[in-house]
């Protein structure tokens, strides 16, 4: 049979198919200036105000809401909608409110700070600060603008807490199952997995701010294409910028990068059995891992090593006589396990999770490293969801973890490293160390701060001698955008995820 | 033929009804706790009595089996459930997603028959030439690259290179035709690339078989022309599997696009699906699940009810 005739259209229907894809689109973002465009790395599963939904929706609280306090650009504590704050009596706090409105109109006074707290600390409540709420001995309202705290205990930490982006006042006259915030951005619709449109709020508290008219927040939970769409144009700016692609960004001149070491990577134990039960054996593992090797194989080299408790250099609390507190040391490694009945090494577990590539890249160098010193851990990655439910049952013997601080005062590690608090995934499982939880609570009674600076210098003379956790590296935590986007800032050490904070200034040209 | 129906159907209900169990069963199997999880986020340890309160509030401390008839009864009732993480109606959220998978599914479908179809033919008529060969060698490396990779590579060219399209995204048609378009058709051809492989070769070897059948022969010793020949008796004739394979493919990539969906950011079923596991929110995956169970089933049914119309045998055997 010869070569029938049909042959060129056939080519010509392939061909035509074939570029389809090639055509043009239209440019995804809006060209108006003041119309900001995000890439968050997901859908925020919730943004109630007071739970702890993770970082991409305490970024989008943080553009709907506002606490009585907050963070300056350069990380200190600013008041937000309390103009001032001081001490009343022994555990007391008092407020003065400025004249700040919610996004309904209605003024913020002293009952809305009074029924939120309540509602927090509510019997049913699944707020993130119940705990610390339910010690509120009584919040009194003296006028509009005045609110007294009255903790059961003294707590030094107070105002700081109130900074919390899970710790928003908002206005009691809500309607049912809504949540009224003061925050510079107002929530006009949201498209449930994919995208959220925040509209600049006028009767914001700070004069000329925000300076966006809108922001439109679109989840891309692939980080390779989240800076494939700031590369294309399609967002100004995206947060959790890979590792990999911060070289590549930083080269493109029409972008920039915004980094600081703020979370980190570390080791919690099982110290509820052997062999970790036993400090010498933490402290084996703490002196056998070459961090640099961790920060350029899980990290591209955008961290440093961490060998002490996780306070940011930045932070007043800093205690820079322990910045080699668990230097890499294998010999030393050796002979505390020696020390310790295991001259022969020792078997255990490692949990991490093959969900996030930082935590399984991180568990497989640790893995290297222990075994170079006489410690064969067998890996086990489960998803994330299993990764934490073993972790708060304690099924494992050594984990590999990773977050940032509450916040950069001493006492936002706490849940790493205070024993005495419930089991649970972040910290290590059945270790109390009495020294620790003791000086963390003494830290958290005393106002004076040199006297703080000594408690928190001996807190960490103890977590190093004990190890309640390993501290493993530093990691780079990035928001990157067009040149075009001013006013942005990546907030210094554990304050990076309330960066959010920073939209209220952010403008694009 | 009424009765064949209604014994098909009653089996493919049964199907249904033991894909939903076994689901839910599975999934509350695995380890994870949907309310440790909500509470856990970015990290950070939650109130054990927190979690407790979340887990009674969810009915997820009741024992299992109340929890299996408590969702059978609102299944009867067709109602999904609300998601465990933010109380939204899972209905709902299945019927916004379901149309945008059957999209990408179908213009995956139409751009792979665009030109898988045009060169399997074209293959067969030169079988064994230069371009059989360079097209059949074509076929092999589209079907060998994983779908993921193909994606990766679009968006890295197309998008962050030559910055010619969107690195991906979704904009509802009634809002944006145009853009919804162009959105549509990256993933959309991403899928086609192997789809579109699979639709060459099934087209490729089904001409093959008919050009030697003797109708064929018998039309060109007619004098037929071979155009017509083509068109009238290669190509329809060769149709039947084409369309048979397409079918089955695209039946299997209602639940497969998880990879498509997440390197292009289209929020179909099957990312929802992929989030609603990681979360371990129970009721978002079984509503999922019964739903694309479902059309694979109700898909099954009618091609069992086609067989049927065309070969009196199937029902009668």
């Amino acid at each position: 049979m010869g070569p029938f005739a049909s042959r060129r259209a056939v080519l010509a229907g392939g061909a035509a198919s074939a570029v389809l894809p090639f055509l043009r689109a239209p440019r995804a973002r809006a060209a108006t200036p003041g119309v900001l465009t995000f890439g968050l790395s997901s859908f925020p599963p919730s943004i109630q105000p007071w739970a702890n939904t993770g970082t991409a929706a305490a970024t989008v609280k943080l553009m709907i809401y506002r606490g009585l306090t907050s963070y300056a650009e350069d990380g200190s504590l600013r008041g937000e909608l309390a103009e001032s704050w001081q001490t009343v009596g022994t555990t007391g706090w008092e407020f003065k409110l400025r004249d700040a409105r919610f996004q309904n109109g209605e003024k913020v006074t002293s009952a809305d700070v009074k029924w939120t707290i309540e509602q927090i600390a509510a019997e049913r409540s699944t707020a993130y600060f119940r705990a610390e709420m339910q010690k509120v001995e009584r919040v009194e309202t003296p006028d509009d603008r005045t609110v007294r705290i009255i903790m059961a205990n003294p707590v030094a930490t107070l105002p700081v807490w109130m900074a919390s982006y899970h710790l928003p006042i908002i206005s009691r006259n809500s309607p049912r199952g809504s949540f009224v915030g003061a925050g510079p951005f107002v929530l006009k619709a949201q498209e449930r997995g994919v995208s959220l449109e925040l509209e600049g709020y006028e009767g914001f508290h700070r004069p000329g701010l925000p300076k966006l008219k809108r922001i439109r927040a679109i989840a891309y939970a692939d980080e390779n294409l989240r800076v494939a769409a700031l590369r294309a144009g399609d967002v100004d700016l995206i947060e959790y910028v890979p590792w990999q692609a911060m070289d590549a960004i930083t080269a493109d001149q029409n972008l920039k990068l915004d980094t600081v070491d703020g979370a980190f990577m570390f080791l919690v134990f099982n110290g509820s059995r052997p062999p970790f039960n036993d400090a010498r054996v933490r402290r084996a593992v703490a002196h056998a891992v070459r961090r640099e090797d961790l920060v350029r194989a899980a990290f591209f080299g955008r961290g440093s090593p961490l060998m002490q408790l996780p306070v940011a250099e930045s932070s007043a609390y800093y205690n820079a006589e322990f910045k080699e507190g668990w230097r890499y040391d294998p010999e030393l490694s050796k002979r505390l396990l020696a020390e310790a009945g295991h001259a022969n090494g020792i078997s255990c577990s490692l949990l991490s999770t093959a969900q996030y590539g930082m935590h399984k890249d991180t568990a497989e160098v640790v893995q290297q490293h222990l075994a170079a010193v006489g410690i064969r851990a067998e890996l086990n990655l489960p998803d994330w969801a299993t990764r934490v439910q073993i972790g708060n049952r304690g099924q494992y013997d050594l984990a590999v973890m990773g977050t940032a601080a509450d916040s950069n005062d001493p006492d936002g590690i706490a849940n790493f490293i205070d024993g005495s608090l419930a089991p649970s995934y972040v910290r290590s499982y059945g270790l109390k160390i009495d020294r620790i939880t003791e000086l963390l609570a003494a830290g958290r009674a005393e106002f004076d701060q040199g006297k703080r600076r000594e408690i928190y210098r001996e807190m960490e003379r103890v977590a190093i001698e004990q190890a309640p956790i390993a501290g493993l590296t530093w990691r780079s935590q990035g928001y990157a955008m067009r040149r075009q986007v001013t006013g942005f800032r990546n907030l210094p050490g554990a304050l990076t995820f309330y960066s959010g904070l920073t939209f209220e200034t952010a403008d694009l040209a | 033929m009424l009765a064949f129906a209604a014994r098909r159907l009653a089996v493919s209900l049964g199907l249904v009804w033991v894909v939903a169990s076994l689901v839910f069963l599975v999934i509350h199997l695995i380890p994870g706790d949907p309310a440790e999880l909500l509470l856990s986020q970015g990290g950070i340890a939650p109130d054990p009595a927190a979690v407790e309160d979340l887990r009674e509030r969810l009915g997820l401390n009741q024992p299992l089996w109340t929890q299996y008839v408590a969702y059978m009864g609102g299944l009867l009732q067709g109602d999904f459930g609300l998601s465990l993480q933010d109380e939204h109606p899972i209905g709902e959220e299945i019927a916004l997603r379901l149309p945008r998978t059957l999209e990408l599914v179908g213009a995956a479908g139409v751009i792979s028959l665009l030109f898988g179809l045009p060169l399997g033919v074209l293959a067969a008529l030169r079988a064994g030439g230069m371009l059989d060969r360079a097209l059949s060698a074509w076929a092999g490396l589209a079907l060998s690259i994983p779908v993921f990779v193909v994606g990766t590579l679009t968006v890295l060219v197309l998008a962050q290179e030559l910055r010619l399209v969107s690195a991906g995204g979704y904009v509802p048609l009634a809002r944006d035709p145009a853009r919804h378009l162009a959105l549509l058709l990256m993933p959309a051809g991403t899928i086609a690339v192997g789809l579109g492989a699979v639709v060459f070769r099934v087209t490729r070897t089904a001409v093959l078989e008919v050009l030697e059948r003797d109708h064929v022969r018998a039309a060109q010793a007619r004098g037929v022309a071979p155009r017509t020949i083509i068109r009238r008796h290669v190509v329809r004739n060769a149709l039947t599997p084409v369309v048979t394979v397409v079918a089955l493919h695209l039946g299997s990539l209602l639940g497969g696009t998880v990879l498509v969906e997440f390197v292009f950011n289209w929020p179909g079923l099957s990312g929802y699906l992929v989030r609603a596991v990681e979360a371990r929110d129970y009721p978002e995956v079984m509503g999922i699940v019964l739903v694309i169970s479902a059309l694979f089933v109700l898909l099954n049914f009618l091609v069992d009810l086609l067989y049927a119309v065309i070969d009196p045998r199937v029902r009668h055997g």
